[in-house]
Protein backbone atom coordinates (compact mmCIF):
# COMPACT_ATOMS: atom_id res chain seq x y z
CA UNK A 1 0.00 0.00 0.00
CA UNK A 2 1.31 3.47 -0.96
CA UNK A 3 2.33 4.97 2.27
CA UNK A 4 0.54 8.50 1.88
CA UNK A 5 -2.85 5.75 1.61
CA UNK A 6 -1.81 4.06 5.23
CA UNK A 7 -1.66 7.98 6.48
CA UNK A 8 -4.86 8.28 5.57
CA UNK A 9 -6.39 5.46 7.03
CA UNK A 10 -5.13 5.87 10.40
CA UNK A 11 -7.94 4.68 12.41
CA UNK A 12 -8.45 8.51 14.42
CA UNK A 13 -7.51 11.76 12.80
CA UNK A 14 -5.47 14.09 15.65
CA UNK A 15 -7.96 16.00 16.34
CA UNK A 16 -9.98 12.47 17.12
CA UNK A 17 -7.18 11.76 19.43
CA UNK A 18 -7.42 15.00 21.23
CA UNK A 19 -10.77 14.60 21.92
CA UNK A 20 -10.65 11.05 23.02
CA UNK A 21 -7.35 12.12 25.34
CA UNK A 22 -9.15 15.19 26.87
CA UNK A 23 -12.19 12.95 27.81
CA UNK A 24 -9.58 10.62 29.51
CA UNK A 25 -8.43 13.45 31.60
CA UNK A 26 -11.48 15.02 32.47
CA UNK A 27 -13.08 12.18 33.83
CA UNK A 28 -9.24 11.74 35.91
CA UNK A 29 -9.64 15.25 37.25
CA UNK A 30 -13.39 16.03 37.39
CA UNK A 31 -14.60 12.52 37.59
CA UNK A 32 -17.35 13.57 34.58
CA UNK A 33 -16.76 15.23 31.33
CA UNK A 34 -19.21 17.44 28.54
CA UNK A 35 -19.03 19.23 25.90
CA UNK A 36 -18.39 22.46 27.49
CA UNK A 37 -15.15 21.02 29.91
CA UNK A 38 -14.33 19.36 26.14
CA UNK A 39 -14.16 22.41 24.50
CA UNK A 40 -12.89 24.70 27.28
CA UNK A 41 -10.43 22.46 27.44
CA UNK A 42 -9.37 22.29 24.13
CA UNK A 43 -9.91 26.05 23.58
CA UNK A 44 -12.39 25.33 20.56
CA UNK A 45 -15.94 25.96 20.18
CA UNK A 46 -19.03 23.21 21.41
CA UNK A 47 -20.26 23.42 18.12
CA UNK A 48 -16.49 22.25 17.18
CA UNK A 49 -16.84 19.66 19.75
CA UNK A 50 -20.41 18.35 18.98
CA UNK A 51 -19.39 17.64 15.34
CA UNK A 52 -16.29 16.09 16.34
CA UNK A 53 -17.57 13.79 19.01
CA UNK A 54 -20.39 12.57 16.40
CA UNK A 55 -18.40 9.96 14.48
CA UNK A 56 -16.15 9.03 17.68
CA UNK A 57 -19.72 7.74 19.02
CA UNK A 58 -20.19 5.97 15.53
CA UNK A 59 -17.33 4.70 15.67
CA UNK A 60 -18.14 2.97 19.64
CA UNK A 61 -15.31 4.91 21.06
CA UNK A 62 -17.27 7.35 22.55
CA UNK A 63 -20.83 7.01 24.84
CA UNK A 64 -23.03 9.52 26.48
CA UNK A 65 -25.58 9.34 29.21
CA UNK A 66 -28.72 10.77 29.77
CA UNK A 67 -27.19 13.29 31.43
CA UNK A 68 -25.46 14.22 28.86
CA UNK A 69 -21.86 13.19 30.49
CA UNK A 70 -19.30 11.71 28.12
CA UNK A 71 -17.27 8.62 28.76
CA UNK A 72 -14.77 6.39 26.68
CA UNK A 73 -15.98 2.61 26.17
CA UNK A 74 -13.83 -0.11 26.44
CA UNK A 75 -12.25 0.48 22.81
CA UNK A 76 -11.94 3.98 23.85
CA UNK A 77 -10.17 3.55 26.68
CA UNK A 78 -7.81 0.96 24.96
CA UNK A 79 -7.82 3.30 22.11
CA UNK A 80 -6.52 6.31 24.83
CA UNK A 81 -3.91 4.07 26.40
CA UNK A 82 -2.02 3.09 23.66
CA UNK A 83 -1.57 6.32 22.41
CA UNK A 84 -0.78 7.45 25.81
CA UNK A 85 2.00 4.72 25.74
CA UNK A 86 3.37 5.73 22.19
CA UNK A 87 3.18 9.24 23.09
CA UNK A 88 5.36 8.93 26.10
CA UNK A 89 7.36 6.31 24.14
CA UNK A 90 8.14 9.27 21.62
CA UNK A 91 8.89 12.11 24.35
CA UNK A 92 11.46 9.59 25.62
CA UNK A 93 12.95 8.65 22.34
CA UNK A 94 13.14 12.06 21.19
CA UNK A 95 14.67 13.74 24.25
CA UNK A 96 16.68 11.20 26.43
CA UNK A 97 18.27 9.82 22.87
CA UNK A 98 18.40 12.07 20.28
CA UNK A 99 18.57 15.08 22.87
CA UNK A 100 15.96 16.94 21.76
CA UNK A 101 14.36 19.22 23.73
CA UNK A 102 11.58 18.57 26.56
CA UNK A 103 9.22 21.42 24.84
CA UNK A 104 9.60 20.53 21.69
CA UNK A 105 9.83 16.37 22.13
CA UNK A 106 6.41 16.99 23.73
CA UNK A 107 5.05 18.65 20.35
CA UNK A 108 6.45 16.60 17.90
CA UNK A 109 5.58 13.34 20.26
CA UNK A 110 1.85 15.06 20.32
CA UNK A 111 2.22 15.25 16.55
CA UNK A 112 3.12 11.19 16.51
CA UNK A 113 1.47 9.64 18.92
CA UNK A 114 -1.83 8.49 16.64
CA UNK A 115 0.29 8.38 13.68
CA UNK A 116 2.58 5.62 15.31
CA UNK A 117 2.00 1.93 14.09
CA UNK A 118 1.42 -0.81 17.24
CA UNK A 119 3.93 -2.28 15.27
CA UNK A 120 6.59 0.21 15.32
CA UNK A 121 5.77 1.32 18.90
CA UNK A 122 6.52 -2.27 20.36
CA UNK A 123 9.77 -2.18 18.68
CA UNK A 124 10.28 1.29 20.26
CA UNK A 125 9.41 0.21 23.42
CA UNK A 126 11.88 -2.97 23.07
CA UNK A 127 14.60 -0.48 22.25
CA UNK A 128 13.53 1.85 25.05
CA UNK A 129 13.44 -1.36 27.84
CA UNK A 130 17.38 -2.36 26.40
CA UNK A 131 18.42 0.99 27.24
CA UNK A 132 16.70 1.16 30.57
CA UNK A 133 18.01 -2.49 31.38
CA UNK A 134 21.32 -1.60 30.57
CA UNK A 135 21.90 1.85 30.99
CA UNK A 136 26.02 2.07 31.24
CA UNK A 137 25.34 0.66 27.54
CA UNK A 138 22.69 2.41 26.61
CA UNK A 139 24.67 5.65 28.11
CA UNK A 140 27.72 4.89 25.88
CA UNK A 141 25.57 3.61 22.73
CA UNK A 142 23.97 7.73 22.79
CA UNK A 143 26.85 9.53 24.08
CA UNK A 144 28.96 7.61 20.80
CA UNK A 145 26.13 8.62 18.73
CA UNK A 146 25.44 11.89 19.86
CA UNK A 147 29.61 12.86 19.89
CA UNK A 148 29.67 11.93 15.76
CA UNK A 149 26.55 13.93 15.31
CA UNK A 150 27.95 17.57 14.66
CA UNK A 151 24.99 19.55 15.93
CA UNK A 152 24.59 17.84 19.25
CA UNK A 153 26.60 19.34 22.35
CA UNK B 1 -23.65 33.16 43.27
CA UNK B 2 -21.03 36.04 42.87
CA UNK B 3 -21.53 38.66 39.93
CA UNK B 4 -19.24 38.34 37.06
CA UNK B 5 -16.88 40.80 36.65
CA UNK B 6 -16.47 42.87 33.06
CA UNK B 7 -13.96 41.12 31.93
CA UNK B 8 -15.27 37.87 32.52
CA UNK B 9 -18.91 38.73 30.96
CA UNK B 10 -17.00 39.72 27.93
CA UNK B 11 -15.09 36.60 27.50
CA UNK B 12 -18.57 34.79 28.09
CA UNK B 13 -19.59 36.83 24.78
CA UNK B 14 -16.60 36.47 23.24
CA UNK B 15 -17.13 32.43 23.46
CA UNK B 16 -21.03 33.20 22.14
CA UNK B 17 -19.31 34.96 19.44
CA UNK B 18 -17.15 32.35 18.27
CA UNK B 19 -19.76 29.77 18.31
CA UNK B 20 -22.43 32.18 16.18
CA UNK B 21 -18.89 32.84 13.67
CA UNK B 22 -17.99 29.37 13.28
CA UNK B 23 -22.24 28.01 13.07
CA UNK B 24 -21.84 30.87 10.45
CA UNK B 25 -18.98 29.22 8.57
CA UNK B 26 -20.49 25.60 8.44
CA UNK B 27 -23.93 27.03 7.30
CA UNK B 28 -21.68 28.63 4.53
CA UNK B 29 -20.04 25.40 3.59
CA UNK B 30 -22.87 22.87 3.87
CA UNK B 31 -25.20 24.63 2.18
CA UNK B 32 -22.22 24.43 -0.80
CA UNK B 33 -21.04 21.06 0.03
CA UNK B 34 -24.97 19.51 -0.96
CA UNK B 35 -25.69 18.69 -4.66
CA UNK B 36 -28.35 18.41 -7.07
CA UNK B 37 -31.85 18.14 -5.62
CA UNK B 38 -31.59 18.45 -2.01
CA UNK B 39 -29.47 21.99 -3.39
CA UNK B 40 -32.67 22.94 -4.34
CA UNK B 41 -34.52 21.62 -1.45
CA UNK B 42 -32.10 22.22 1.55
CA UNK B 43 -29.94 24.84 0.08
CA UNK B 44 -31.97 27.85 1.34
CA UNK B 45 -32.43 26.62 4.78
CA UNK B 46 -28.74 26.58 5.41
CA UNK B 47 -28.54 29.95 3.94
CA UNK B 48 -30.83 31.09 6.18
CA UNK B 49 -29.32 29.53 8.81
CA UNK B 50 -26.05 31.33 7.42
CA UNK B 51 -27.88 34.63 7.68
CA UNK B 52 -28.84 34.29 10.63
CA UNK B 53 -26.02 33.18 12.66
CA UNK B 54 -24.16 35.93 10.83
CA UNK B 55 -26.80 38.81 12.24
CA UNK B 56 -26.70 36.67 15.52
CA UNK B 57 -22.80 37.36 15.71
CA UNK B 58 -22.93 40.82 14.99
CA UNK B 59 -25.26 41.41 17.84
CA UNK B 60 -23.16 40.25 20.12
CA UNK B 61 -20.13 42.20 18.65
CA UNK B 62 -22.45 44.69 18.88
CA UNK B 63 -23.22 43.99 22.76
CA UNK B 64 -19.15 43.66 23.54
CA UNK B 65 -18.66 46.97 21.83
CA UNK B 66 -21.20 48.21 24.10
CA UNK B 67 -19.34 47.08 27.16
CA UNK B 68 -16.06 49.08 25.95
CA UNK B 69 -14.08 46.20 24.20
CA UNK B 70 -13.22 44.66 20.60
CA UNK B 71 -14.51 41.12 20.20
CA UNK B 72 -11.88 38.88 20.48
CA UNK B 73 -12.09 35.98 18.12
CA UNK B 74 -10.49 32.68 17.27
CA UNK B 75 -11.87 30.10 15.37
CA UNK B 76 -10.22 27.01 14.27
CA UNK B 77 -11.89 24.57 11.82
CA UNK B 78 -11.39 22.74 8.85
CA UNK B 79 -14.16 21.95 6.63
CA UNK B 80 -13.83 19.65 3.87
CA UNK B 81 -14.49 19.01 0.54
CA UNK B 82 -16.81 16.04 0.45
CA UNK B 83 -20.14 16.31 -0.91
CA UNK B 84 -22.69 15.62 1.30
CA UNK B 85 -27.22 14.73 1.07
CA UNK B 86 -29.45 16.91 2.75
CA UNK B 87 -30.15 14.86 5.47
CA UNK B 88 -26.64 14.84 6.76
CA UNK B 89 -26.39 18.56 6.37
CA UNK B 90 -29.17 19.29 7.99
CA UNK B 91 -28.15 16.47 11.06
CA UNK B 92 -25.14 18.46 11.40
CA UNK B 93 -26.38 21.52 11.90
CA UNK B 94 -28.88 20.08 14.39
CA UNK B 95 -25.43 19.46 16.00
CA UNK B 96 -24.18 22.29 16.37
CA UNK B 97 -27.24 24.91 16.56
CA UNK B 98 -27.92 22.37 19.75
CA UNK B 99 -24.11 22.97 21.18
CA UNK B 100 -24.74 26.87 20.32
CA UNK B 101 -28.28 26.58 22.39
CA UNK B 102 -26.50 25.23 25.70
CA UNK B 103 -23.62 27.37 25.00
CA UNK B 104 -26.38 30.03 25.83
CA UNK B 105 -28.19 28.40 28.26
CA UNK B 106 -24.86 27.88 30.65
CA UNK B 107 -24.11 31.79 29.99
CA UNK B 108 -27.47 32.43 31.30
CA UNK B 109 -26.72 30.16 34.51
CA UNK B 110 -23.38 32.06 35.26
CA UNK B 111 -24.30 35.93 34.27
CA UNK B 112 -27.35 35.85 36.74
CA UNK B 113 -28.16 38.90 38.44
CA UNK B 114 -27.08 40.94 35.39
CA UNK B 115 -30.59 41.76 34.39
CA UNK B 116 -30.39 43.08 30.77
CA UNK B 117 -27.84 40.93 29.82
CA UNK B 118 -30.28 38.07 31.25
CA UNK B 119 -32.58 39.07 29.14
CA UNK B 120 -30.65 39.44 26.57
CA UNK B 121 -29.47 35.80 26.45
CA UNK B 122 -32.94 35.07 27.09
CA UNK B 123 -33.89 36.55 23.41
CA UNK B 124 -31.00 34.57 22.08
CA UNK B 125 -32.03 31.23 23.32
CA UNK B 126 -35.49 31.88 22.13
CA UNK B 127 -34.08 32.68 18.77
CA UNK B 128 -31.58 29.27 18.88
CA UNK B 129 -34.48 27.27 20.37
CA UNK B 130 -36.42 28.08 17.31
CA UNK B 131 -33.56 27.01 15.47
CA UNK B 132 -33.28 23.83 17.12
CA UNK B 133 -36.77 22.79 16.94
CA UNK B 134 -37.28 23.87 13.22
CA UNK B 135 -34.37 21.61 12.15
CA UNK B 136 -36.27 18.96 14.08
CA UNK B 137 -39.24 19.03 11.82
CA UNK B 138 -37.60 19.14 9.24
CA UNK B 139 -35.65 16.04 9.94
CA UNK B 140 -38.88 14.26 11.12
CA UNK B 141 -40.64 15.10 8.00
Amino acid sequence: MDIWKEFDQNVITHSAAHHLMAIDDLIGRLGYARVSDIARQLNITRGSVSISLGPLKKAGLVEQDENRHLRLSERGQALVAAIKTKRHLMQRLLAEVLGVEPDQAEIDACKLEHLLSNETAQRLLSFMRFLDSEPDRGREFVEAWRASDEHCD
Amino acid sequence: MNALTQDEVILELNHLFAEEVEAALRYLHLSNAIRGLDHLVVGPVLKRGYQETIEHAEVIAHKIRSLGAVPNLEVNISLGPEKIDGKQALELALTFEEAALEAYQDCLRRIEGDVPLEEFIRSQIVVESEHVAELKQLLVE
